[in-house]
Parts: structure tokens; sequence; C-alpha cells
């Protein structure tokens, strides 16, 4: 049970958070040059940015990307890294040794570098880009951990039996060692998750995220370059920035602990 | 001597990864700044250029050779370390510039790196230890606490507080408040880079649990903070050397963000003004630079773990 309720902040913040977005009336791009840095007050509970911008619905359309692009990334890690681990894991030999250095060569990956240069290649950068950049390093973990649980299943009593039995490699993975290790190596998505959320605002705290600007980082940024004339921005962008990312890491470590 | 040729091995082996990352670094940002859709010649001169200065630009960049010709000339230019001249200074080397922005980088991130372990393996050892009794738990609840805050978010809203607010300390970024507005941010920086060095040291020091030596230690009258100083610490210096040149590698490779975030000038400022100008072989120069500084520090401190640790080296 307290496995589950540390899963709780986050999806609490995912549901208000894609509700505000759903249902508000402020976009998170769109300028109105009078109330620029304007407190909170009525009709703009969070208040407004540089230009104008409505605070609030750029936190609602921010935390729904970042992640949006957490879920995705993390999926393509698991999709990729999981299978690839656990066959390594059955085969061994130098097919699992090749797998260990490529995840060695990959989590030793400086992302944040690759992202730099991606971005600069291409003259508007899209949401696909960010995409690719993480997922480039994502599937390492993954593929790590189903590797060891991979080889710790293939010594255990009931994948011998199954093996005797006359099951091939493939049915071995598919039927036996693939469904017990899945829970294990999903676990990894949440601190994936929260690897790429803070990513994600770094790059926008650059403004380097997509055109549109919307991003947990952009808010940080104007709440940078604000901070004399609207503090708020900067408390509103430290927090959600805080809020999202701690809520993941909380997610992550509670599932991680033991049942 | 047998023991010799071993470690020799692994620290041949951790340069080879090193060599190979570096490597798959340099040629994805040289597949990504010529094969992605868009003319890198259009990027650098915007859309007003002619037709004229854009084929000029590209022939100078060497854009208009055949693309295994140009892989060849950058991987050349890098084991030379010159990679052309910058576009925006055409007087300077790509590499000079790069190079020349390391030091402050460094420094900064050396200072930051050794405040944040003396924090770290200090409040590990408490949270630990019995030496404060119940205070152990609180230790230990203040750095899981310290561990979740993202420096992203901090960093801004403490430079805010006391330093435009209560004015009690100097801006991170002032160049006239020299080593004050640099010691400032590096503890900040150091507050979370401690969190994790304690929570290694923390889970470390438990899987040591009772050690029998732990034992012997105290038998022979050895108080709680001799055994934690002189006998538990330096025997989990391994895991712990290996999350600080992790962390030491990270922030050579992330000073972007950090000197964006504390205004301080840098490696990184060098890259984010040569991406917002386009200055395609500052850009490459500094990735590249930048890329080999992270795995070079983790290969070092892997090996200095191997060094203090007899039971890596047979992995």
């Amino acid at each position: 049970m307290r496995r589950w309720l540390g899963l709780l902040p986050i999806a609490l913040l995912a549901a208000a958070a894609v509700a505000w977005a759903a249902t508000t009336s402020g976009s998170p791009t769109r300028l109105v040059l009078e109330r620029s840095w304007a407190s909170p007050g009525p009709g703009l509970p969070l208040g407004a940015g540089e230009g104008g911008v409505d605070l609030a619905a750029a936190v609602a359309h921010g935390t729904v990307r970042a992640l949006g692009l957490a879920l995705v990334v993390s999926s393509l890690g698991f999709l990729i890294g999981a299978p690839l681990g656990a066959l390594a894991g059955l085969r061994g030999g130098a097919v699992a040794s090749a797998v260990a250095r490529a995840c060695d060569l990959v989590q030793a990956f400086p992302t944040f570098l690759l992202a730099l240069a991606v971005l600069a290649a291409v003259r508007s950068p899209s949401r696909l880009h960010l995409v690719f950049v993480f997922s480039v390093a994502a599937w390492a973990p993954f593929a790590r951990m189903a590797l060891a649980e991979a080889r710790v299943l293939r010594s255990s009593a009931f994948v011998d039996a199954a093996r005797a039995l006359g099951a091939g490699t493939a049915r071995l993975a598919l039927r036996h060692v693939l469904p017990n290790l899945l829970g294990p190596v999903a676990v990894q998505a949440g601190s994936s998750a929260a690897a790429v959320v803070l990513g994600e605002a770094a790059l926008g705290f650059l403004g380097l995220g997509p055109r549109d600007g919307v991003s947990l980082g952009a808010i940080l940024e104007q709440g940078v370059v604000g901070m004399l004339l609207a503090p708020h921005v900067l408390v509103v962008g430290a927090l959600s920035v805080g809020l999202v990312s701690g809520a993941l890491q909380l997610a992550s470590e509670s599932l991680q602990r033991d049942p | 001597m047998k023991a010799a040729l071993v470690a020799a091995r692994t620290v041949a082996g951790r340069l080879l990864l090193g060599v190979a990352t570096v490597w798959a670094l340099a040629t994805l940002v040289f597949l990504s700044l010529r094969l992605l859709p868009g003319d890198p010649a259009a990027l650098v001169l915007g859309d007003l250029a002619t037709a004229e200065e854009r084929a000029a630009l590209r022939r100078s960049l060497h854009l208009d050779e055949p693309l295994l010709a140009q892989y060849g000339r950058f991987l050349w230019g890098i084991a030379r370390l010159d990679l052309g001249a910058s576009l925006r200074h055409p007087t300077r080397g790509a590499f000079a510039l790069a190079l020349e922005a390391f030091w402050p980088t460094a420094s900064f991130s050396l200072v930051a790196v050794s405040m944040g372990a003396v924090f770290g393996t200090a409040a590990g050892g408490l949270s630990a230890s019995r030496l404060l009794g119940g205070g152990r738990r609180l230790v230990h609840a203040m750095t899981l606490g310290v561990a979740a805050i993202p420096l992203l978010g901090l960093a801004p809203v403490a430079t805010y507080a006391l330093a435009v607010r209560a004015r009690a300390l100097p801006l991170p970024g002032d160049p006239d408040a020299g080593v004050a507005g640099a010691l400032f941010a590096a503890t900040l920086l150091a507050l979370p880079l401690g969190a994790q060095v304690a929570r290694a040291t923390r889970a470390a020091l438990r899987e040591l649990g009772r050690a029998q030596f732990l034992t012997v230690a105290k038998a022979k009258g050895a108080g709680e903070l001799r055994v934690l100083a002189l006998h538990a610490l330096p025997a989990v210096s391994g895991p712990i050397l290996t999350v600080i040149g992790t962390q030491l590698g990270a922030l050579l490779g992330g000073a972007i963000v950090l000197e964006r975030l504390f205004e301080r000038p840098g490696l990184g400022t060098v890259m984010i003004q040569a991406y917002a100008a386009r200055d395609l072989p500052v850009l490459e120069a500094g990735i590249v630079a930048s890329g080999a500084l992270f795995v070079l520090t983790q290969a070092l401190f892997a090996t200095l773990h191997a060094a203090v640790d007899p039971r890596v080296r047979r992995a």
C-alpha cells in the first residue's frame, strides 16, 4: 500500500495540470503587453510573466508537455532496453558483454551536449528532436537492469525445467524470462522520467527548447530576468520545476523500495 | 607483478571506453550538424544572404566535399585540436577559444565538488553512526530533502533571497565580488552534490554493517568517532570516489546550465554564445572538448577507485 502512496503526488500534479490546461481560457503563448509582470489577481491566479503571459496557463501546459516528453522517452527506453537486455542476459557470453559495454558507453554519454548540437543544426527545434536526443541514452539503464535480472532468472529452477521440456531460446525469453523481469525493470522508469523532466527544464531555461517557448524552464528563465521587477515569476517557476521533479523522484523511490 | 598487470589492463580498458565515448559523441555531433534537414550555411548567414555568399561559406567550412572526406577531416582536426577558425572571431582558432574558457569552469567545478564531498561524507557518516543518537534520523531526513530540490530551482531563488533582497551576500556573477561570489555559488552547488555523496556514504556504511574489523577496533577501546573516521570511512572510500567522479564529470559537461544560472564565464558560456551565433566550428570544438573532459574525469575516478579498492580490479 505504501508503495502506491508514493505515486499519489505525481498523479495529482499530472491530473491538475491536464485539467487546467484543458479548461483554462488563458494561453501559454499569447502576449498581452499591458499586463507584463502583473502580480497574481482575479483572472490571473499566478500572475503574468514577461510580455504578459498567463503564468497559470504556462505552468499547466509546460507541466503537461514535460510529463508527456518524459512518458514518451521512458517508454521508448523501456521498449528498447528491456528486450535487448533480456536477450543479452539469456545468451550470455560475447553478446552479454557487448551489450554491457554499450550500456557503459551510453551511460557515460553527455546527453546535454548532444542536445546542443542537434538543436543548433535545425532551423526550428521541435519536440520530436527532444525525444530523439533524450532517447539516445534512455535505453541504457533499462537494458542494464534487464541484463542483470535475466542472468539471475536464467539459472533459476523454473527456467531449467522449461529448458528440460524442450523450450528454445525465443520461447524461454518470451514466456518465462521477460514476464518475470518486466516489473523490476519498469521501476527504472520513474528515475528516467525525473531526469528527462529536469533535462527538458534545463534546455528550456537556456532557451534551447521548441520555438513556442512553452516549458517550465522558460518560466524559470523569465523569473531570473524579472527578479527585481516581479519576484513572483521566479517563485512560480522554481516551485513548479521543483514540485514536478520532486514528485517524480518520490514516485520512483517508493516504487524501488522492496515490497 | 600480476596485480600491476591487472591494474594496467583496467586502466587501458577504461581509457579505451573513454576514447570510444568521445568518438561516438564527435560522430553524432558531426552527423547532426550535416545530415539534419537545413543548410548550415543558410543557418549561419540568415535568409538575406545571396547564393554566392552561401557557396563561399560552404567552401570555407568544407561543406561542399563528400561526407566521408568531411568526416576524415573532422576526426583529423580533433586529433590535432584544430577545427578551423571561429566564424565570429575569424582570427581565433575554435579550439583555442574553447580551451581558454576551460580554466574558470574547471576551478569552479573543483571547488564545488570538494565542498560537496566534505559536507556529504560528514553528513553520511553522521546519519549512519550512533554519534548523534536520535539526531542521525534528522540528518538523514535533511539529506533526503536537499537531494529532492533541483538546483535549477534552488539557485535562482537563493540568489534572489540572499543576494538581492537581504543583500547579505554578493551576486555570484558579480566581477567586483571576486572570490566571495564564486564561493557563494560553489556553496549552493555543493548542497545537492553533498546530499548525493551523503546518500552513497550512508548506503555503503550500512552495507558494511557490523564488519568484524569494526568490532575489533571497538574492542580495543576506540570511540565511535574514531571507528567511523579511521576504520569505517576508509573502507567505503571506493563508492564515494565514484559518486564524486561522476559529479565532477557532470559539472564539467553541464557547465552550460551552471554558468547561465550563476552568470559566470567559462566553457559553457562560450558554447551557448556559439550556439546563438551558429558559430559551428566553436560549437563543435566546445562540445568535443567538454565531452572529453566529462569522460576522462569519470575514467580517472574509476581508476582511483580501482587503486584504493582491490575488489574492483577483478571485475
